[in-house]
């Protein structure tokens, strides 16, 4: 279910991996109160740190994603509203994505062109982001 | 009784006969627990370091310590190698002896040998028992002495190079296995490579060393996180730019673009860069490939 | 572990050299009855003794009239001699921790330089002695085939004047094995200079190192030469402390 990350995008390991965890809950893959794989299990199988898997945990418990039970391991939230939440905002941001990619193809931006743009303003609002913190 | 860090390094210098200096003053810690990847160019003192972590070489000055203890110290040296697990370069081991033979071997010199992960290891490596250690494939050569360091229930693997030569599919095993290590044995782990790919999958240290310096040294995310590519595009040619603001590693001037790279303080440097009045200030983050290459470049350049 | 890697690296010269010692300490008994017929035909013919070469002849016709005096110059002073220094030298070559293949891995063990080292000359220097003395054992058991009978307290005295003479050779071997990386030079040159001292004495009638080796002085007056025995002792022993300085500084 969660496939191994590609270190070479240049996103770090465990946004991916938070990536991939909030995808599966919004596809419903994952369903609220699931168990996730443990910690060290994990990291094995994907063959990465685990100090990246816990990290990753962490967060998306910051985030209200997912439960960490002490001694049990790490279950998705309860709250089917969470999880509706989440996969409105994908609904009502797929359009907007489509949109936006499409008046930039019709400008003659290249589909790698559009790739690296999108990924300049991550990066950008990345730290903008953090600097909020 | 766990010390933070497991490997401290402070000033370590090594000049050897005929002036040749491989170390000039390197310095890094390693956290306990962690995978520390160890990059560096061919020749820029990577293998020095980790022998005089082992005891096998004699800096000329500094220190270095290994869960605390001097690797200068006769005593101490022989009690780091009691808990340490190494795999050189080449893969030395014993080429007249059987698999079996120097596994039996090594494990008389640990009473804390772990048969169940010999166990483990000799089934998931499938190693021949029976073969002599030269007729081994490079491969399984490098699964046998990953095996001989992981068994050592060793609190602290030291690997030169160890994916070098390896197929995709058996440098995933030994990943696989470095891992596994570090998650259910809390060790450390310091390996040096070339696979920049590698290190960025399982690592969550870095040092660079370039020229017998560490040129970067952390926690690989800050590194991560801290370096940053940005482009200043003007309307006519680009200037020659100095920035005041510390964290320039260099910059680069190509018709209207000037392109700095920046180890850090990415925001107050294009903030500085947009009193130039430019077109645009776009920032982007760095692959590890080229935080490497800038890093060592700019080294090689201060130092010219 | 470290006398068993040790015996590991040793056991064939070792093995090789204890065969070939017996057989030949055995074969010099046996041929005592063909040397004794051939003897009285020898010492009857002229021999010009005003040349080195003619006086040592004639001196080792005589000498080996007596069964005693036929097993010193056969055995202590020519075939031990030659092939025991061939094996002493054999024995410590080779190196403990090479940076030949398996040099890292040694390193990379939980055992100081110093150990590895003393463990070594030890293994080759026990071994050395048993090349020494057992095989001449040969002598006492078989002569009594041969209708004779060699003293066991000869056998002694000769075999402790050989081992600690020839012992510096085996010491040499070691520490040139610690300057050098390969296997031949050492070899080549602590063979060089054995010649070279052999040359010398047998030329220049140096009372030397071989003068020991061969327990002349014993066989003689059954003196035990203790001041060259001291002096080989001497010299193993700062060659084997050379050898583990070298080592324990060493980078590799």
């Amino acid at each position: 279910m969660i496939f191994r990350p590609n270190p070479s995008l240049g996103v770090p390991i465990y946004l991916q991996l938070m990536e991939q965890v909030k995808h599966a809950v919004e596809t419903g893959a994952l369903r609220a109160g699931e168990q996730l794989p443990g910690i060290r299990p994990l990291a094995e199988e994907l063959v990465i740190n685990p100090n990246t898997v816990a990290k990753a945990y962490r967060e998306l418990e910051h985030e209200g994603v997912i439960e960490l039970r002490h001694g049990a391991g790490a279950f998705v939230s309860a709250g089917a509203a969470r999880t509706r939440k989440l996969a409105d905002r994908v609904r009502v941001a797929r359009p907007i994505m489509s949109a936006a990619v499409e008046k930039l193809r019709a400008k003659g931006l290249s589909d790698e062109e559009i790739r690296r743009l999108f990924e300049a303003e991550l990066a950008g609002l990345t730290k903008a982001g953090a600097q909020h913190e | 009784m766990s010390d933070p860090l497991a490997i401290e390094i402070s000033d370590l210098r090594k000049r050897y006969p005929g002036g040749v200096e491989a170390l000039r003053g390197l310095t890094l810690q390693v956290p306990t627990g962690s995978i520390f990847g160890f990059l560096g160019r061919n020749g820029a003192g990577k293998t020095t370091t980790i022998k005089v972590l082992l005891g096998m070489t004699h800096p000329t000055s500094g220190r270095a310590l290994v869960f605390g203890l001097s690797t200068e110290d006769a005593v101490a040296s022989v009690a780091i190698r009691r808990r340490a697990g190494f795999v050189s370069e080449d893969k030395d081991l014993y080429d007249a002896m059987t698999v079996h033979d120097i596994i039996r071997f090594t494990a008389g010199f640990y009473p804390k040998w772990r048969s169940d992960l010999e166990t483990r290891y000799l089934r998931s490596f499938e190693l021949p028992l029976a073969r002599k250690v030269k007729q081994l494939s490079h491969g399984t050569r490098t699964k046998l002495a990953l095996l001989l360091a992981l068994c050592r229930g060793a609190d602290l693997l030291v690997l030169d190079e160890p994916m070098s030569g390896l197929d995709p599919a058996i440098s995933e095993e030994v990943l696989q296995a470095l891992v596994r290590h570090v998650a259910d044995e809390h060790a450390t782990v310091f390996l040096s490579s070339h696979q920049l790919a590698d290190i960025d999958q399982i690592a969550d240290h870095v040092a660079i060393i370039e020229r017998g310096r560490a040129v970067v040294c952390g926690s690989l995310e800050d590194i991560r996180d801290g370096h940053r590519r940005i482009q200043i595009v003007f309307e006519g040619d680009a200037p020659a730019l100095s920035f005041r603001t510390p964290g320039v590693i260099r910059t680069r001037r190509d018709g209207r673009v000037l392109t700095v790279f920046a180890s850090g303080a990415a925001d107050a440097i294009s903030a500085e860069a947009q009193t130039f009045n430019p077109v645009s200030v776009d920032v982007t983050a760095l692959t590890l490939k080229e935080i490497f290459l800038e890093s060592v470049n700019a080294s090689v350049n201060a130092e010219n | 572990m470290l006398w068993y890697k040790s015996w590991l690296d040793t056991r064939w010269r070792f093995l090789i050299g204890f065969v070939l010692l017996a057989i030949m300490a055995g074969g010099i008994v046996a041929s005592y009855n063909v040397s004794r017929s051939l003897l009285p035909a020898l010492a009857s013919r002229p021999l010009d003794t005003s040349t080195t070469a003619g006086r040592l002849l004639r001196e080792a016709i005589q000498v080996q009239q007596t069964y005693r005096g036929f097993v010193w110059v056969q055995w202590f002073r020519q075939n031990l001699l030659e092939t025991g220094t061939l094996f002493a030298i054999l024995l410590g070559s080779g190196g403990v921790v090479s940076t030949s293949r398996g040099g890292l891995f040694t390193l990379s063990l939980p055992a100081s330089r110093r150990d590895w080292m003393l463990t070594r000359a030890a293994t080759g220097l026990g071994e050395f002695f048993v090349l020494a003395t057992v095989p001449s054992l040969a002598l006492p058991i078989l002569s009594p085939i041969v209708g004779q009978h060699y003293s066991v307290v000869d056998l002694v005295a000769h075999g402790v004047c050989f081992f600690v003479a020839a012992a510096v050779f085996y010491s040499l071997a070691f520490l040139l094995s610690t300057i050098f990386q390969d296997v031949w030079r050492p070899l080549g040159i602590a063979v060089g200079i054995a010649c070279v001292i052999a040359l010398v004495e047998g030329l220049l009638d140096v009372k030397g190192l071989f003068h020991v080796m061969s327990g002349y002085d014993y066989f003689t007056s059954r003196s035990v030469p203790w001041l060259g025995l001291m002096f080989s002792g001497a010299a193993s022993a700062a060659f084997l402390y050379g050898a583990v300085v070298n080592v324990v500084r060493k980078d590799f």
